[in-house]
């Protein structure tokens, strides 16, 4: 099939070429009409693997103090690359990643949480810019995406959809993890294609729970033989993408323990050694200079005794964590060795979508969303918190969603400045890349240096492919590549490099780099802090961009970005601020600060507050969409079918116990249990039981006011008589959790109130036959609109944490 | 010593794991500062209560640190100042504050701790602050209450001046 027009997709039906007479009778078939589009002879398989939220310095590969075993084969038998970038957040480097396009130019100047009324931000990537996975299914791939998506905005992961912006609409035949931007790896709540899933019953299996990273490999694992076992021949694209080592950090206690003592010495300590094995392997170069410690992060020296034992734990449970997910790669790998297919497959791996993140703030976190919602704790008490779950050993374990500290991800990030978030300096932007493929590499070991990006590497992918770019795909004109292939660079070292000039842009931080200088430009504000005070200066009207502070690199020079020279040429500095603005313009990064554009005051029209029904046993709604909540008055009630012998169980629940809340039957007794970040527990009872035949249960929460965060009263009620009630001082303000659903007559995944924990989900054992949640609208319009924007408060915030 | 020879101090601190208060508990206990007594109590996340406590002013022939609602009005546990988006986390510490008078430890802490909170409260002649005081490291909230008088009423008069300043520096 080598005459096959591949620019235009899907593949047109070719014509008969037989003959089809009336009868059998001297008819010949052309059997090329039942085939299916095969890709150009040689075209190898493809591994893509990422990382989620790592940094430079993380892998041992790369001289970092975590054990990459298999991450080091791999570069021992290929290439590792040391000035591979990305874009400094999750969605914007997948949605780069999977488009070969520049983020911001298909919709994803944000997180796929966000979606806004910027082109740049729409997080909905336009069909002018088809992403290549598609390429490569239309063109006769097998292709499967695992673990972490991220891709798919937040009011779209129902059953209705619509589907186009699900992996499947991508061009994925098959998916398996998890839509949102980070999951619980013992209990997430997952979807398999265009369903749904929830969370695998294995996480009830107190003696072999289920552990996605572990899943995520036996799946691909399973997609493979599958594959194989119905076409030999046909080559396969995998995106494994993990959800490791994003918070939550989940891993077994036996993973963390490899690691315990070896990060006593603290972060600063530790950048020294990491930075002294980067110079030994000649990852960086050997006149490189170690970026120094910004205020913004404390020296370890100054963290009080009684806590150093509480910080280096995260960073034990962290790197554990990622050992694991280097571990469970390494199984793909040996399937596809086992197949004998190792060396006719591309391998490309790419440590970290973003640097390591900061976003557990100073403290770490024994819940990554405390940081979302804004409650401000301090180390002694996140220490605190962590002890009510069962203590720093269980850190890591089903009892927490943990994330560590800010300097830990500075560390993890060295050589560089900064992390997660900060689009302007290398920490956010430049994460290790491994490739191999025997085929082709002959050079096991090298090291490339060219200069490259996310959006390159789908590009090099059909450059090897011999598939092109299409002109249209479903008759629509695409959109031309940003990135170019380094293809050339696999095989020669001394190839030329394509990148000579990218923008970078993320949270209104921004950079621009053109052959060897970089423009960076970092807003004051501490990436982790999005207090009032800290948004106020960049409010409309007040936020002059041009009036950041400027720093300039000379990369050639300077690998790490240590030596400022923008006092010396600030002619260079205005060049590349123009160009700046240029590239921002064109690839629709403008306005900058869309992200945040809700805090501002500029959001979409209030939707509709009618009454929000579910019938049934509807399950697993994803936690971006249950009703709107938050910050004022609402009800839940639920009509129920009570036997005569009683009942018990959940009516509905949110999440679990570091987030959510339950209205549940306990002893017969109508009861709501409400968690604030697990911070404070509410529980509330009624009187009596309930009656059996008939009954209408209702929880009614009177708000202080419609405020976040608010507190109010609560009130229960049976067929619309009180019959108990409680205060709740303090209510979530933004978001009960990343990940965990809602489920009407059960509990899944991690429970609410841990007084039932021994017998989730608890399911109902009358019948719910419906559940209504009436989110009560303030009769003043300016109350109105106070709470339509403390929702999209929220809803940018939790964008700023993925 | 006597109880009424000098002022009576009594120390309330607020917690969010029973650990981190048996830890001050158990600081205090080795202090050797002059105790008139001490209660740890907690409460689990299921809403079990535990109490434990050293009560001196028994030994003294003093009414027991129970009778006088020691444990009453404990404090929820503070901290959140404001979200990300700029609203105060409401107050409401202070409205668990009010000093009533109870029996039983049991029940006057099971009214007042939240779950998975704790509390510690101490009291002590004003002589042993030097020693005890410092020994309370872990509390996310502390306030010394302080008053003078005959020994249950100077213990009253200070635990309600420790209530009143817990119930100020509720946020």
């Amino acid at each position: 099939m080598s005459d096959l027009d591949r620019t235009e997709l899907p593949i047109r039906r070719r014509p008969f070429r037989g003959v089809a007479n009336r009868t059998l009778a001297g008819s010949e078939p052309d059997w090329d009409l039942i085939g299916h589009p095969e890709p150009p002879e040689g075209a190898p398989n493809v591994l893509l693997v990422l990382i989620d939220d790592a940094g430079f310095g993380n892998p041992s590969t790369f001289g970092g103090p975590i054990n990459t075993p298999n991450y080091t084969r791999m570069a021992e038998a290929g290439l590792r690359y040391n000035r591979f970038h990305v874009t400094a957040l999750c969605s914007p480097t997948r949605a780069a990643l999977l488009t070969g396009r520049n983020n911001h130019a298909v919709g994803f100047g944000s997180v796929g949480e966000f979606s806004s009324g910027f082109p740049g931000y729409t997080a909905t990537v336009p069909r002018d810019c088809t992403p290549w996975p598609r390429i490569l299914a239309e063109n006769g791939y097998s292709t499967a995406a695992f673990g972490k998506w991220h891709l798919t905005p937040d009011g779209q992961q129902g059953p209705a959809g619509p589907f186009g912006r699900w992996p499947n609409g991508w061009g994925f035949d098959y998916f398996y993890g998890f839509l949102g931007g980070d999951a619980g790896q013992w209990d997430p709540c997952l979807a398999e294609n265009q369903k749904i899933i929830g969370t695998p019953a294995g996480f009830y299996d107190k003696d072999n729970p289920y552990y996605l990273p572990d899943a995520m490999a036996d799946k691909t694992i399973e997609w493979l033989h599958g594959v194989r076992g119905q076409d030999a021949r046909k080559p396969f694209f995998v995106y494994f993408s993990t959800g490791c080592s994003h918070a939550p950090h989940h891993v077994a206690p036996e993973w963390a323990e490899k690691y315990r003592g070896q990060f006593d010495q603290g972060w600063d300590r530790l950048r020294e050694e990491i930075f002294a094995r980067q110079k030994e392997l000649g990852v960086i170069p050997a006149d490189a200079g170690l970026t120094p410690r910004d205020a913004a992060f404390p020296a370890w020296d100054s963290v009080p005794d009684k806590l150093k034992a509480y910080y280096a734990r995260q960073m034990e449970v962290y790197a554990g964590y990622s050992d694991n997910a280097d571990y469970n790669v390494g199984r793909v790998i040996d399937a596809i060795d086992e197949l004998g297919e190792l060396d006719n497959t591309l391998i490309i791996w790419i440590w970290g979508d973003n640097g390591a993140s900061m976003e557990g703030t100073i403290t770490g976190s024994f819940n990554e969303m405390t940081m979302q919602n804004g409650i401000p704790l301090t180390d002694e008490m996140q220490l605190q918190l962590a002890e009510r779950y069962g203590g720093i050993g269980a850190w890591g374990g089903q009892m927490m969603d943990p994330h560590y500290s800010a300097a830990w991800a500075w560390a993890g990030n060295t050589p560089f400045q900064w992390g997660k978030q900060v689009g302007s300096h290398l920490g956010g932007t430049r994460n290790p890349m491994v490739v191999r493929w025997p085929a082709r590499v002959t050079e096991g070991g090298a090291l490339r240096s060219h200069f490259s990006h996310a959006i390159d590497v789908g590009p090099t992918i059909l450059d090897v492919t011999g598939i092109p770019a299409p002109s249209h795909v479903d008759g629509i004109e695409q959109e031309p590549f940003h990135g170019v292939s380094f293809a050339d660079s696999l095989t020669d070292a001394a190839a030329p490099e394509h990148r000579t000039q990218q923008y970078f842009e993320t949270m209104g931080n921004r950079a621009m780099y053109k052959d060897g200088w970089w423009l960076a430009v970092k807003t004051p504000r501490i990436p982790w802090v999005i207090t009032p005070d800290a948004l106020r200066p960049y409010a409309p009207g007040v936020w002059d961009p041009d009036a950041d502070p400027a720093e300039l690199y000379y990369l050639p020079d300077d690998f790490t970005q240590a030596h400022d020279l923008a006092a010396d040429h600030p002619k260079k500095v205005q060049e590349l601020k123009e160009l700046f603005w240029a590239e921002a313009e064109k690839y629709k990064a403008l306005p900058l600060l869309a992200t945040l554009s809700a805090f501002f005051g500029i959001l979409p029209p209030i939707p509709d507050a009618a009454p929000v029904e579910y019938r049934g046993d509807v399950q697993n709604v994803m936690s971006g969409m249950i009703p709107r909540m938050y910050n004022h008055s609402y009800s839940i009630s639920a009509d129920l079918l009570v036997p005569a012998v009683g009942a018990e169980g959940v009516i509905v629940a949110e999440a679990d116990h570091l987030g959510g809340f339950s209205l549940w039957v306990q002893d017969g007794k109508l009861t709501h249990t409400y968690s604030m970040m697990g911070v404070f527990i509410y529980r509330q009872q009624a009187d009596e039981p309930l009656p059996s035949g008939e009954v209408t249960v209702r929880m009614e929460f009177a708000a202080d006011a419609p405020k976040p965060a608010t507190g109010g009263e609560v009130t229960l009620y049976i067929n619309d008589r009180p019959v108990g009630k409680g205060r709740m001082d303090h209510t979530v303000p933004i978001r009960f959790s990343a990940y965990a659903g809602m489920d009407i007559g059960r509990d899944n995944g991690g429970v609410v109130d841990l007084s039932y924990a021994d017998r989730k989900p608890f399911a109902f054992t009358g019948t719910v036959k419906k559940v209504v949640f009436d989110v009560k609208p303030h009769p003043a319009a300016q109350d109105e609109e106070a709470l339509h924007a403390a929702a999209h408060h929220g809803h940018a915030a939790h964008g700023l944490s993925q | 010593m006597k109880f009424d020879d000098e002022t009576t101090d009594v120390l309330i601190g607020g917690y969010l794991s029973a650990d981190a208060a048996r830890d001050d508990y158990e600081a205090v206990l080795a202090s050797g500062g002059y105790l008139h007594g001490a209660v740890v109590v907690s409460k689990d996340l299921k809403g079990n209560l535990s109490v434990e406590q050293t009560d001196h002013m028994v030994r003294e022939g003093a009414a027991g640190l129970g009778a006088i609602g020691f444990a009453v009005g404990l404090f929820a546990p503070p901290l959140l100042a404001a979200t990300a988006v700029g609203a105060v986390i409401g107050a409401g510490a202070g409205k668990l504050l009010h000093h009533r008078t109870a029996s039983k430890l049991e029940e006057q802490a099971g009214a007042t701790i939240p779950l998975g909170g704790a509390g510690l409260i101490v009291a002590y002649p004003h002589s042993a602050a030097a020693k005890v005081e410092p020994a309370v490291t872990r509390a996310v909230q502390k306030v010394v209450g302080e008053a003078e008088g005959h020994h249950v009423q100077a213990l009253k008069g200070a635990l309600a001046d420790a209530q009143r300043k817990m119930s100020e520096t509720g946020t």
